[in-house]
């Protein structure tokens, strides 16, 4: 009975904490906040004499006169079907930027690839806590859907996932809170910062000049990190032996710098000036490159000494704790496409719980191999991309439309070579492990009888 | 049994919402106070298909390895 109270005391003060840090997370998502200049409705009438075409917005009853941008031609316009459109104002007339048709028509095609890809992004997600976003919201995109929807879409599937399988992860001893949530209220402030960073080099270098930025520090840092963890898991596979704490997380855990933090879960009291700017380095990261797990996790393992395991488990709760807020953001904005959200989660809710349960089954380095093999492949199709941002910001001359489609395809099958990468790890070492907990019930249950 | 109630009641669920499909992708893009229409979705969805797919796992013979006494 008394566990019970503690337990619930606990629970009580976590709701607390998460109902305390929301209004500070604001702008806690990756991938940046929603657009704000931009309307929704559907164009009734279009004028290709004149340029101009008569534009019914969702939150009013009257048509207005809109004006066709440079790059919009006529023939790019539908007619009567909800677009989302981006403008600029001059002279108090509205210059069409962008129209993109907000809900596509979901062929057999389309509703199998995102079946199939909710389905490994679930399973890698449950695995190695974070994974997915990365590789769907190009997906998404290459099927037809407008960048804003696609972000919003899959980050409202990214928390309901994320929960499930912090639930899951939980119940199997895996996930600390209490470092979850640490981490996540300082992630956060980190976004913040990440995003000021973010923004002055936009207002500095353009949007051609952010790109750049984003996918050099994205390769280097995946490069970087995933290199520095598939070279652990090597060591620790053909070694054999057992996890061996990380010496830079055991030197740190030495400076005892008051207030100390207690983490039951993974083992370790840590310095709060330690564990803070952790958080703070991760949330910053996540902003700039947009997916956070590649930095949190091997964060949590190298520095702050949790295994693999916990690292990982911990990872979903931040996940949800950060994806839920990001989705009431976007839905706020009413972008959200709830049937590509839902498709998603059809597979990827029994993906993640699957996932989940094979870490069970598994030592610490098949995670970190899985976690290193997909870093090091999408910083591949990250790094792709360069040669065409180069050549925007004008530091290279422009590439040659053959090898623009082709570093284009490198690009998109790289991301599909990393979601079935990870597949097959985790599916064998799975089918291992299960392999030899059977072998290993069926030696041990005759002694016990 | 549960297996079973929790797919039924999902894929409900799905075929309700798909079928609407014209009504429910304008009313979820409302923004504003209709973000909870989403929201709530997803956390439905989260439950009965997340219990659904834990049920069926189950039934798969795929659990968790039993934890060793420590």
């Amino acid at each position: 009975m008394k566990g019970d109270g503690f337990q619930m005391r606990r629970i009580a003060a976590i709701i607390l904490v998460v109902l305390m840090i929301l209004p500070l997370a604001t702008a806690a998502f990756a991938g940046g906040p929603p657009p704000k200049n931009f309307k929704k409705g559907v164009f009734v009438e279009i004028d290709k004499a004149s340029g101009t075409a008569l534009f019914l917005s969702s939150d009013s009853t009257e048509t207005m006169v809109v004006k066709l941008g440079e790059e919009i031609k006529a023939e790019d316009l539908t007619l009567n079907k909800k677009v989302m459109m981006t403008f600029e104002e001059h002279d108090g007339q509205i210059v069409i930027k962008t129209a993109e048709t907000m809900f596509l028509d979901l062929t057999l095609s389309k509703f199998i690839a995102l079946i199939v890809v909710g389905l490994i992004g679930g399973l890698l997600s449950g695995f190695i806590g974070s994974g997915g976003a990365f590789v769907l919201t190009p997906a998404m995109m290459s099927l037809g859907v407008p960048g804003a929807i696609a972000v919003a879409s899959n980050m409202c599937h990214k928390f309901p996932k994320a929960m499930v399988g912090t639930y899951k992860r939980f119940r199997y001893g895996q996930v600390d809170i209490k470092l979850g949530l640490v981490m996540a209220i300082s992630a956060i402030a980190g976004v913040q910062i990440g995003i000021k960073i973010q923004k002055a080099i936009m207002n500095a270098w353009g949007n051609a000049g952010s790109n750049l930025y984003v996918s050099f520090v994205f390769v280097i840092v995946l490069v970087v990190v995933g290199g520095f963890v598939l070279r652990d898991a090597f060591k620790l596979a053909t070694k054999g032996g057992e996890d061996s704490k990380p010496t830079l997380a055991l030197k740190l855990q030495k400076i005892n710098i008051p207030p100390m933090m207690h983490f039951k879960t993974a083992g370790v009291t840590m310095s709060a000036w330690i564990t803070l700017p952790i958080g703070l380095a991760t949330g910053m990261l996540a902003a700039t490159i947009a997916v956070g797990g590649f930095i949190g996790v091997p964060g949590m393992i190298y520095i702050v000494g949790a295994t693999a395991i916990v690292a990982s488990a911990t990872e979903l709760l931040i996940a949800f704790v950060m994806g839920a807020w990001g989705s009431v953001q976007w839905a706020i904005s009413g972008l959200i496409d709830i049937r590509l959200t839902l498709l998603i989660l059809s597979a990827s809710l029994i993906g993640v719980q699957l996932g989940a349960l094979g870490t069970t089954y598994v030592k610490d380095h098949t995670i970190k191999l899985v976690m290193a093999a997909v870093m090091l492949i999408v910083a591949v199709s990250r790094g792709a991309k360069i040669p065409g941002y180069l050549a925007d910001v004008g530091l290279r001359s422009p590439l040659d439309p053959t090898v623009a489609s082709v570093l284009n395809s490198v690009s998109f099958w790289a991301l599909v070579a990393a979601l079935g990468t990870a597949g097959i790890i985790i599916t064998a070492a799975m089918i291992k492990g299960m392999a030899s907990a059977k072998q290993e019930e069926k030696v041990v249950s005759p002694k016990e009888i | 049994m549960q297996t079973i109630i929790f797919g039924v009641i999902s894929l409900a669920s799905y075929i309700i919402l798909f079928s609407n499909e014209g009504l429910v992708t304008d009313t979820y893009t409302k923004g504003g106070y209709y973000a909870a229409f989403p929201i709530v979705t997803a956390f439905w969805f989260s439950f009965i298909h997340g219990a659904f797919g834990s049920n069926l796992l189950t039934v798969l013979g795929l659990e968790a390895k039993k934890s060793k006494s420590k």
